[in-house]
């Protein structure tokens, strides 16, 4: 029995064109790995895509490497993603299965207002596998309370696999404390292996008599602390029980910081250039944070241009910078202590919610993120205005309930 | 209709000649009106009154029980009677409460309290505490009493009652009724693991549970709980003030392993790795072995290995979720069965530095818009007792002393508040008395009450199972309450559960 287990892919994910590229490269090895090494079947905790109707090219790319896979008869089975999901609750993945290219394993009926799901057995290895989807905002919590638990808990000689999409309390690492979450006792026990999703970081734990609890991380990193963080994509392949990480790094990532607190303009582009120095930054990606308050001048006296030069000249693949804690002293005041755009939503969002007294603080909050989410859709290749501004319109239609 | 007449006394011992077939109580509520004035007062003691001198009622006795006679000497209902000693408890004039200063008139009659003289009472605050109906002796009144519970909370409660009275049943109670509210959250150590009703009716069957109820347990957490996790690098050096006794130099061993390893200090500690400091073999062994007994680890061809709750992987959010959850007026609860009182005492340090600490980094602004956090501590002594304190300040005395500034304030159980010292007994500005029957531990209540009720000890003694009396610096009077019945409670909160849709799921 060999299986891969992958979550998080978001492809299509990155503005930066280069970095989407790499982001569809990332997906492309892994599956290409998958079909050399020969698994069984792939398992997909996810956000297969970066939102609910992706773009036609990563679509496209998607389909050639599933097909690869169904070719070889390899099964894929997946569960959707909280990016999975338009607000009207369409996916791509309904057309993917109908297609032949992947199983949905999220289904189920419904007992007595309990859930119960069915498990799908791979023909081949026989082993059970059931799941339960991701939403936004941690909403599946919801399903897994009422989810008829004795049922899927009830011992079996086969191996078993539950998927999910969710982050787990307990499981959570620092960094992510803001994180929606929910307890690991809300996860059905006896299980062999838990293929979580959701969660970018790579786990695998064992805790309060659930065993293998596995996040494999995302395919690419999908932003710019991920970036720093993870430097690298990864993956889960099981072979015979056995767990392995494996990580995909198309370019090498180097992370610079500059701290630019109590210095001049000047002083800051002179450190900010030596920190090229003597650095091999063929094909890489380069990250640069800058930070602090500068004693004069402000943020725009830094020369980044030069600084992105240097490092192009040098052979880097991309580089990119976050300036988001970078201030002057004559706008010391606006302070953020947020790292990422979505954490600034987040927050103004929360400030804000209830005060339009239509709907409830939290409920208010949800409605909120999802809309950006959805007013953030882009034309599609080919589509018409008045199909854009009608898939617009549906989204926000079916987010408000109208 | 009059229950009495007063005849004489002075003030705070007024007598009244109970009528015939009242039968006046202790603890009753007895009110007097005077012009545009109404006086509360309470019964806080009966005795016999008889118009024979003691030689004739024996000779009366005598006769009764030696004879068969049914000699009367004087018509019944006028020569013996019960005498009731009154204090005067507020002056009520336009609705408003005001110390009382006055005697009423001689042979005013006093009447059984009605609620609406009770109007006064009716707080104005949004931050409702929701103590227990108003008592009158045993009679209940339907008038549910309430405090401020913003100033009640952050200045720290004191429940004090023997084994069986109801300390627990009131608690529940306390924390049911907390949990709808948002300008508050509870922190609960819960060493008997009975307040979540893991198998019995409890805070689980709550209607906002799953939104603002979190409970911890370190054992096979019912489905929708977390597990009891933390991690080691959420350790400080002064989390383990109080936890058990240190030397001098045990303590400043473990701030020479914190300033060398920082977050993997305890790691170090069991590993015994290299220190910069000089110390003598025995102080890091014992330090070493401490460590090791508190936190469950042991070593495994020289890998941690973690036992307990105390993990080097999990847990890594867990302080700081909970310090979320409580900043956003959620009530936690923590299963603290299964630990020593050490492991109980350590977890609880934790999660209290770090709160005390996240408000008083706060502006006042911030302060302001945050829930005020209350820490329940069962079995006070255990860390407030003079014993414990013997050992060097904890964060809990810290708390008992200035918490208020920080809104953070102790909600601390007992049935012997007289091992906590004084001062401390003197900051819980309200205290919730249920039956006490030893005297040392009425007496510690007494003195430190908010209210005079220096003349309460035998209306204290004879409180009956959830009978109690509140004394409060946010109440006009010591009021006596009784608390409801738990499960009547949640059996009239049941609610229909709503039925939950799977959108998304493909349902056959």
């Amino acid at each position: 029995m060999k299986f891969a287990h992958i979550a998080d892919c978001h492809v299509g994910g990155w503005r930066e064109p280069k970095l989407r590229e790499v982001n569809k490269k990332s997906f492309i090895s892994v599956i290409d790995y998958c079909l050399k090494i020969g698994v069984d079947f792939l398992l997909l905790s996810g956000d297969l895509f970066n939102t609910a109707m992706p773009p036609m090219d990563s679509l496209r790319i998607v389909v050639e490497q599933l097909k690869k896979l169904a070719d070889q008869n390899i099964p894929v089975y997946a569960i959707p993603g909280s990016h999975d999901f338009s607000p009207a609750g369409k996916t791509i993945l309904d057309v993917l299965e109908s297609a032949g290219l992947m199983q949905n394993v999220c289904t189920g009926q419904e007992v007595e207002g309990k859930l119960r799901l069915d498990f799908v057995i791979d023909p081949k290895t026989k082993i059970k596998i059931t799941g339960l989807l991701g939403k936004k905002g941690g909403l599946e919590k919801n399903y897994f309370y009422n989810l008829d638990k004795k049922h899927l808990e009830e011992p079996s000689t086969r191996y078993k696999i539950f998927m999910f999409h969710s982050a787990i309390s307990e499981l959570k690492p620092k960094g992510l404390e803001k994180m929606d979450a929910m307890p690991v006792s809300l996860l059905p026990k006896n299980f062999n292996y838990y293929a979580g999703g959701h969660v970018h970081v790579i786990d695998n734990s064992s805790i309060s008599g659930y065993e293998n609890i596995v996040y494999p991380g995302p395919i690419y990193p999908n932003s710019f602390s991920e970036l720093e963080k993870l430097k690298k994509g990864g993956f889960v392949i099981v072979d015979n029980g056995h767990i392995q990480h494996l990580k995909i790094e198309p370019h090498p990532v180097i992370s610079l910081d500059i701290d630019c607190e109590n210095k001049t303009p000047e002083e800051a582009n002179s450190e900010l250039i030596d920190l090229l120095n003597d650095i091999d930054l063929k094909e890489t990606i380069v990250t640069l944070r800058a930070k602090g308050c500068l004693r004069t001048g402000n943020p725009t006296d830094i020369k980044f241009k030069e600084f992105f030069k240097k490092a192009y000249a040098q052979g880097a693949y991309f580089v990119m910078k976050n300036t988001n804690k970078l201030v002057s002293k004559e706008f010391e005041e606006i302070k953020t202590n947020k790292n990422s755009v979505e954490e600034i939503e987040d927050t103004a969002i929360g400030e804000h919610a209830g005060q339009l007294g239509v709907f409830e603080a939290e409920r208010e909050k949800e409605i909120a993120k999802e809309m950006i989410r959805v007013m953030s859709y882009e034309k599609e290749d080919g589509e018409k205005t008045a199909d854009f501004e009608c898939r617009v319109r549906t989204d926000v239609d079916a987010l408000l309930e109208l | 209709m009059a229950k009495g007449l007063i005849i004489s006394g002075e003030f705070g011992n007024i007598v009244v000649r109970e009528k015939t077939g009242k039968k006046l109580e202790l603890g009753e509520l007895l009110m007097a009106e005077t012009g545009d004035q109404k006086i509360l007062f309470q019964v806080f003691d009966l005795v016999y009154g008889s118009q024979l001198s003691q030689q004739n009622l024996e000779l009366v006795s005598g006769l009764r029980l030696e004879g068969d006679s049914d000699m009367e000497l004087m018509d019944g209902n006028l020569r013996n009677y019960i005498l009731a000693k009154i204090k005067s408890l507020v002056t009520i004039q336009n609705n408003k409460a005001i110390a009382p200063k006055t005697l009423p008139n001689f042979f005013s009659s006093v009447r059984a309290v009605v609620k609406e003289d009770f109007d006064f009472l009716l707080t104005k605050t949004n931050h409702r505490f929701f103590i227990g109906n108003l008592r009158s002796g045993t009679k209940v009144l339907d008038l549910p009493i309430f405090l401020d519970g913003e100033k009640v909370l952050s200045h720290h409660i004191l429940i004090s009652g023997t084994t069986g009275r109801g300390k627990s049943v009131l608690m529940s109670n306390l924390l049911w009724h907390m949990i709808s509210e948002t300008y508050c959250s509870l922190l609960v150590l819960d060493p008997h693991d009975e307040y979540y009703g893991r198998n019995k009716i409890g805070l689980k069957d709550h209607p906002e549970a799953k939104e603002k109820l979190v409970y911890y347990t370190p054992r096979n957490p019912p489905a929708g709980c977390k597990t009891l996790k933390i991690n080691l690098e959420s350790l400080y050096p002064n989390h383990f003030n109080g936890v058990v006794y240190w030397s001098d130099a045990q303590k400043q061993a473990l701030a020479a392993y914190y300033r060398k390893y920082q977050q993997k200090w305890i790691e170090a500690i069991v590993l015994e790795k290299p220190l910069d400091v000089k110390f003598i073999e025995a102080t890091t062994d014992v330090v070493r072995r401490k460590i090791m007994q508190i936190l469950h680890l042991n070593v495994e061809s020289e890998t941690l290995i973690c036992k307990g709750i105390f993990d080097k992987e999990a847990g890594q959010t867990t302080v700081k979720d909970i310090m979320g959850e409580l900043g956003s007026g959620k009530t936690v609860v923590i299963d603290t069965s299964e630990f020593d009182g050490a492991v109980e005492i350590l977890i609880g340090g934790i999660l209290a530095t770090n709160a005390l600490n996240s408000h008083k980094n706060c502006s006042s602004d911030e302060l302001r818009q945050k829930p005020v956090i209350s820490i329940v501590l069962e079995e006070a002594p255990r860390v407030l007792g003079k014993e414990a304190l013997e050992r060097g300040p904890n964060v809990f005395s810290t708390i008992a002393r200035e918490g208020r500034k920080f809104k953070i304030g102790l909600t601390a159980i007992t049935q012997l508040p007289s091992l906590i010292p004084r001062d401390i007994l003197a900051n819980m500005n309200t205290k919730i008395i249920l039956g006490v029957e030893l005297k040392p531990e009425r007496q510690a209540l007494i003195e430190s009450a908010a209210q005079d009720l220096s003349s309460d000890e035998r209306n204290i003694a004879s409180l009956d199972i959830g009978e109690a009396i509140v004394s409060s610096n946010f109440a006009k009077f010591a009021i006596p309450v009784k608390i409801p019945f738990f499960n009547d409670i949640v059996e009239a909160a049941k609610q229909i559960s709503v039925k939950q849709n799977f959108e998304g799921v493909k349902l056959r």
